[in-house]
């Protein structure tokens, strides 16, 4: 018992210290109004400010799509990683893997310089006279759409090959050898196995969109707004500083994130 | 009809690593380019750009802090969380559907989010920040960590090793250190890699609650994209570089890994 205590007191203090403490903080000093007074004036100021709105519609609008984009060709990545040979999927899950760790600042740069105002294919565009190779503006909601799907589909496929793998080995052949065709297979088979990994997957991918700092704040900066643009910036200690109203802007964030996964595990745990 | 869909399955990899690799082949190109604004290649090839960014007095302060911070990651995580993960696996496996729960954490409390907590609660509190952001980054990283050693602890009998071990003369530390970790050594390894590669890489809450004057490895390289980009595509290449490494360490160590079971 007493090693017991030793072992996960630590480890309790830690988490209460920087994640637990952290978000109630967070909660509460969300009710703190500017002249100090408590109230719900940081949220009423939230959704009747057309800027805020306006960063909450924006957010929820590119993570969708990334999010649908990215679902759409995780499965096809996943899929193709499980036709591969063993040793050949170790390596591909390993370098996705990693893609997480390119995204952001680094990630944002290489997009930056392929497509960016004084960029590779503007500079090709321009001594070419093909101005269409020029045309693409990054600095944009369509610029950060792609370059969410360069670590959503690495994500995706880390959720989705587990599952998609289990299947390919074992079901196909049990439903051949019963003499069921490939559309049975897919429709009776595949879908139901899957799709509680699927929706479960297409959340993750959303959460992860709707969290994204770094990638944004530096490809566009502070001129699409979003709900962690709008944070970093009322928490970075600048003039504008507001950290209850950071705070609220959070909490509405954690509070869409926690019905988002309610409803998932709803959903998966009735297909299945 | 294997054969068709297998080329099937082979293009559709490629085509998504071509498109995950393009930007990194353009910035390689850029990072060696003399300039290149009107023309369709490059005027010229350099190492120039290499030998700015490394001998600029901001480069190796940046990259040892980082390197510094992913070290610091790493002991507290070995420390405290490994004793957890195995008390648990071998001990008390009912905890780990709670433990589940925290894989997901991320997601709904991304760094941006937790950040303005942190600032809130510590921003005035007379406790070293650099102390506050380490623990952060170890909790952070406890997702990737616990996956790696989440599997480790099955197939044997680690109770019966760790007590007669213990039954031997050997204290819980020494059973741990002398039995217990040989025996997932590389499960430990991928955890260290993946954990010291967060918090080596880890912006967010490093740029907004240090406030940026601890300029890290990814502080640096914000500030050079709109100082010298040339400069900039070079650290973005060496980190890509580092990356690779990474991966590569990750792939012996799981490919020996699996050879040392087939041995048994």
């Amino acid at each position: 018992m007493k090693t017991k205590v030793k072992i996960l007191f630590p480890f309790s203090l830690l988490i209460a210290l920087v994640l637990v403490f952290p978000v109630l903080i967070m909660f509460f000093s969300s009710f703190q109004g500017t002249d100090g007074g408590i109230g719900i004036s940081n949220y009423t100021e939230i959704f009747k400010n057309n800027y805020y709105r306006k960063a909450i519609m924006n957010s929820l609008y590119i993570s969708l799509i990334a999010a649908v984009i990215g679902e759409i060709l995780s499965i096809l990545g996943a899929w193709a990683i499980s036709r591969l040979s063993e040793k050949t999927q170790n390596t591909f899950l390993t370098l996705f893997n990693m893609a997480a760790s390119f995204a952001g600042i680094p990630l944002a740069f290489s997009l930056i310089i392929l497509f960016g105002n004084s960029g590779i294919l503007k500079a090709i565009a321009t001594a070419s006279h093909l101005s269409f190779l020029g045309a693409f503006n990054v600095y944009s909601l369509p610029g950060l759409i792609l370059a969410y799907t360069f670590f959503e589909v690495p994500l995706g496929i880390m959720f989705l090959f587990p599952p998609i793998k289990e299947i390919n080995s074992d079901w196909k052949e049990a439903s051949q050898v019963l003499g069921a065709n490939n559309w049975f297979f897919l429709k009776k088979i595949i879908v139901p196995l899957i799709l509680p990994n699927i929706i479960e997957t297409f959340i993750i991918l959303f959460a992860n969109a709707m969290g994204t700092y770094e990638t944004m704040y530096a490809l566009t900066g502070n001129n699409v707004v979003s709900i962690p643009i709008v944070i970093g910036a009322l928490t970075n200690g600048s003039l504008d500083a507001n950290i209850p109203l950071a705070c609220a802007l959070s909490t509405i964030f954690a509070a869409i994130m926690m019905l988002l996964v309610a409803l998932g595990n709803r959903l998966t745990r009735r297909s299945r | 009809m294997k054969k068709s869909s297998n080329f099937g399955a082979k293009l559709t990899i490629s085509l998504i690593s071509i498109m995950l690799l393009t930007p990194i082949v353009a910035t390689l190109a850029y990072s060696l380019s003399t300039s290149w604004v009107k023309t369709i290649l490059p005027t010229g090839l350099t190492f120039h750009w290499y030998v700015v960014l490394t001998s600029s007095p901001s480069f190796l302060p940046a990259v040892l802090r980082s390197f510094g911070v992913g070290v610091a990651t790493v002991i507290v995580s070995m420390v405290i969380f490994l004793p957890v993960i195995f008390y648990i696996n071998v001990y008390e496996p009912k905890l780990k559907a709670k433990m589940r729960f925290l894989t997901i954490i991320p997601f709904t409390i991304p760094g941006i989010v937790l950040v303005t907590g942190l600032v809130q609660l510590y921003a005035n509190l007379p406790i070293p920040k650099i102390v506050v952001l380490i623990l952060t980054l170890t909790a952070i990283n406890l997702p990737s960590f616990y996956q790696s050693l989440n599997n480790v602890f099955m197939g044997r009998d680690f109770r019966a090793m760790f007590e007669q071990a213990q039954l031997l003369g050997e204290s819980p530390v020494g059973a741990f250190m002398h039995v217990i970790l040989p025996n997932i050594r590389s499960g430990v390894l991928v955890g260290m890699l993946l954990t010291f590669t967060g918090a080596f890489s880890e912006y967010v809450v490093t740029n907004i609650f240090l406030g940026g004057e601890f300029e890290t490895l990814k502080i640096y390289m914000y500030r050079l994209m709109s100082v010298n980009g040339n400069a900039g595509s070079v650290l973005t290449i060496i980190y890509f570089g580092f990356l690779m490494i990474i991966s590569f360490l990750l792939i012996k160590t799981v490919h020996g890994k699996k050879i040392d079971q087939r041995k048994e």
